[in-house]
């Protein structure tokens, strides 16, 4: 049974090992979409006192939050792991697995102490797809892997022994032993993402960035306007201010022969956004002068 | 508390589409008076103020403790320099804050004994002294004094700018073109949890670091994504800020856009631990009135709010 186990951990090492590598070696890094006329990452004219900021929307720059992220550093690191992942299959020498060891007891105390440091850099551990803040299970599960590979120290097969052997209660173990890996991984939702096999997440209306056209076309698309058209004086907004999920826009308007304002909130919402209105009397009061009827 | 010249009408507009605010969820005790002005006169019993709104007169006491660069005596309050006075109950001046000065932002240059630091487009640069009995502090809780790095100390005015006292909050390690960020699809809790820290001079209002930079909002298309999911508000709308350290809360109109505070993505300590993140930036009198210590430079917050998505 002892054996069986020991065995299993050799192939799950070897599986994450080469799983690793490929993810560094393969996944390109996302560049963020910058909404029209939204830049989200300062450029080097206005990131105010920062030299040199080299990073604009449609251009990757090294990204320098952590080293580990750093282009070179992740390639090397994958050619490094693929090439463990490969011994660890077709050897069962004793140096093969201490290197393994050393590199996931490496990695645990890196994980950990970014973990510590809470900075916020993400570990690199599956290139760019480890791009988020690490976590207890990013820490918890570089410890298993470590905990495997002691365990797997004794092992007397090599990976590709273990397969020929085709031994049911390694397999068992084996995918039960994957399962665990993948529920520790936060990586998998955004793997699952970029193979579109899962829709992205869409930020709430609250954080959501909304360009200013964004809300005039929807605002002149909606029913509210176009039932207030006519009696608008102007289309230059009096005010635009936005609170959460709403935009709002003031336009001077001309109800029965009164100066009046109507205002309108435009939803910031993605999708489905509503538009509603309302009529108030142009000089600004202490009490609410809601003159006409409210729209929803 | 004086609002922003848009944050009446903004409400009223507000309120006529979309209903009447809910009160918010943050609540707690009333804050305690605090004033700012120049110091006419001072005495160990009496301490006159010129205010922005007329002479002040403050009740000293034997317990009220005077800072000014550090532990100081009644012998700092000269006519002349700037105090901020916050009083105890009923009781007189409690604390007395003396020409201080605080610089947050990006460093810039670094010199043997100064710092040129930026602190964004609204507050611009400054040339920070540091002597060298303070550079040893400075250097424990800021060890990459270097620029593209961040920097918060406090300040003592001199006529020769800013000549720092002590740290003010431990240097985060990362770059400042680079702070970490929420997850974009984070949701945004009904309180917002984090630390409050204290700017500029003036008496009223706050800087916040999520204000919608488009049409009148009044924010910054520089400002990065903060490492609090926040809801994107105006300048004049009005946020419920609780000291959790004394449990005083208080609904102060956003004046600024907090483009510094959301480099920051650091802890207060001031009880207990707080979640990451400056939430607020106060007004020196404000963070006073809530019964924070302007040389500590930060208290726990919970923010709330009568914007939908904000605690409303």
């Amino acid at each position: 049974m002892l054996h069986v186990v020991q065995c299993t951990q050799v192939l799950v090492l070897a599986f994450v090992l080469l799983a690793a590598s490929l993810a560094k070696l393969t996944v390109p890094r996302a560049v963020p979409a910058a909404p029209h006329g939204v830049r989200d990452v300062p450029t080097a004219d206005d990131a105010h006192g920062v030299p040199a900021a080299d990073e604009v929307y449609g251009v990757a720059a090294p990204d320098r939050r952590s080293p580990l992220l750093d282009r070179r550093v992740t390639l090397g690191l994958g050619v490094f792991e693929g090439c463990l992942g490969l011994a660890m299959m077709v050897s069962a020498h004793v140096s093969v697995r201490l290197a393994v060891t050393v590199m996931f007891a490496a990695a645990t105390w890196v994980v950990g102490e970014l973990r510590r440091q809470g900075t916020g850099t993400g570990c690199g551990c599956f290139g760019e797809l480890s791009r988020g803040p690490v976590g207890r299970r990013g820490v918890l599960r570089t410890g298993l892997c470590t905990l495997a590979a002691v365990v797997a120290l004794g092992a007397p097969h090599s990976g590709t022994d273990v397969l020929r052997q085709g031994h049911a209660l390694v397999g068992l173990i084996f995918v039960a032993e994957l399962a665990l890996f993948a529920a520790l991984s936060p990586e998998l939702p955004a793997l699952l993402e970029r193979l579109g096999l899962r829709p992205r997440a869409a930020a709430p209306c609250e954080r959501r960035r909304s360009p200013l056209a964004e809300t005039y076309q929807a605002l002149h698309a909606s029913e509210a306007w176009l039932s207030r058209e006519n009696v608008i004086v102007s289309t230059a907004p009096l005010d635009v201010w936005r609170e959460g999920c709403w935009r709002f826009l003031v336009f001077p308007a001309r109800v029965d022969g009164r100066d009046m304002e109507i205002v309108f909130a435009v939803s910031t919402a993605a999708r489905h956004r509503t538009v509603r209105y309302a009529v108030v009397e142009a000089e600004p009061s202490e009490a609410p002068g809601v003159a006409a009827a409210r729209s929803r | 508390m004086p609002s922003h010249p848009c944050a009446a009408r903004r409400r009223r507009h507000r309120e006529a589409v979309l209903g009447p605010s809910r009160p918010g969820a943050v609540s707690g005790g009333l804050p305690v008076r605090a004033v700012a002005g120049t110091i006419l006169d001072a005495s160990p019993h009496l301490l006159v103020l010129a205010g922005d709104r007329g002479e002040v007169r403050v009740p000293m006491t034997q317990a009220t403790e005077v800072w000014h660069g550090g532990p100081g005596g009644p012998d700092a309050l000269r006519p002349g320099r700037r105090a901020i006075v916050r009083t105890a109950d009923g009781r007189g001046a409690d604390r007395v804050w003396v020409d201080i000065v605080r610089v947050a932002g990006t460093v810039v240059a670094c010199g043997r004994d100064a710092v040129e630091v930026d602190m964004g487009p609204h507050r611009g640069r400054v040339h920070v002294a540091v002597p060298p009995n303070v550079l040893g502090r400075v250097l424990v809780r800021h060890p990459r004094l270097e620029p593209g790095y961040l920097i918060d100390v406090i300040c003592v005015a001199s006529p020769d700018g800013p000549r720092a006292a002590h740290p003010g909050t431990a240097q985060p390690g990362y770059r400042a073109d680079h702070p970490p960020a929420a997850d974009p699809s984070a949701p945004v809790p009904e309180e917002v949890h984090g630390t409050a820290t204290w700017f500029g001079t003036g008496d009223a209002g706050l800087a916040y670091p999520a204000v919608d930079p488009e049409g009148n909002a009044g924010g910054c298309h520089e400002t990065p994504s903060t490492c609090v999911p926040l809801p994107y508000v105006s300048l004049g709308s009005e946020l419920t800020v609780r000291n959790d350290c004394t449990g005083r809360a208080v609904s102060i109109p956003v004046t600024e856009c907090g483009c510094v505070a959301a480099r920051f993505c650091d802890r207060c300590v001031q009880c207990g631990t707080s979640p990451r993140g400056r939430v607020v930036e106060l007004a020196p009198v404000a963070f006073a009135g809530l019964g924070g210590d302007l040389a500590v430079g930060c208290f726990n917050v919970t923010v709330g709010g009568a914007v939908p998505g904000l605690g409303g």
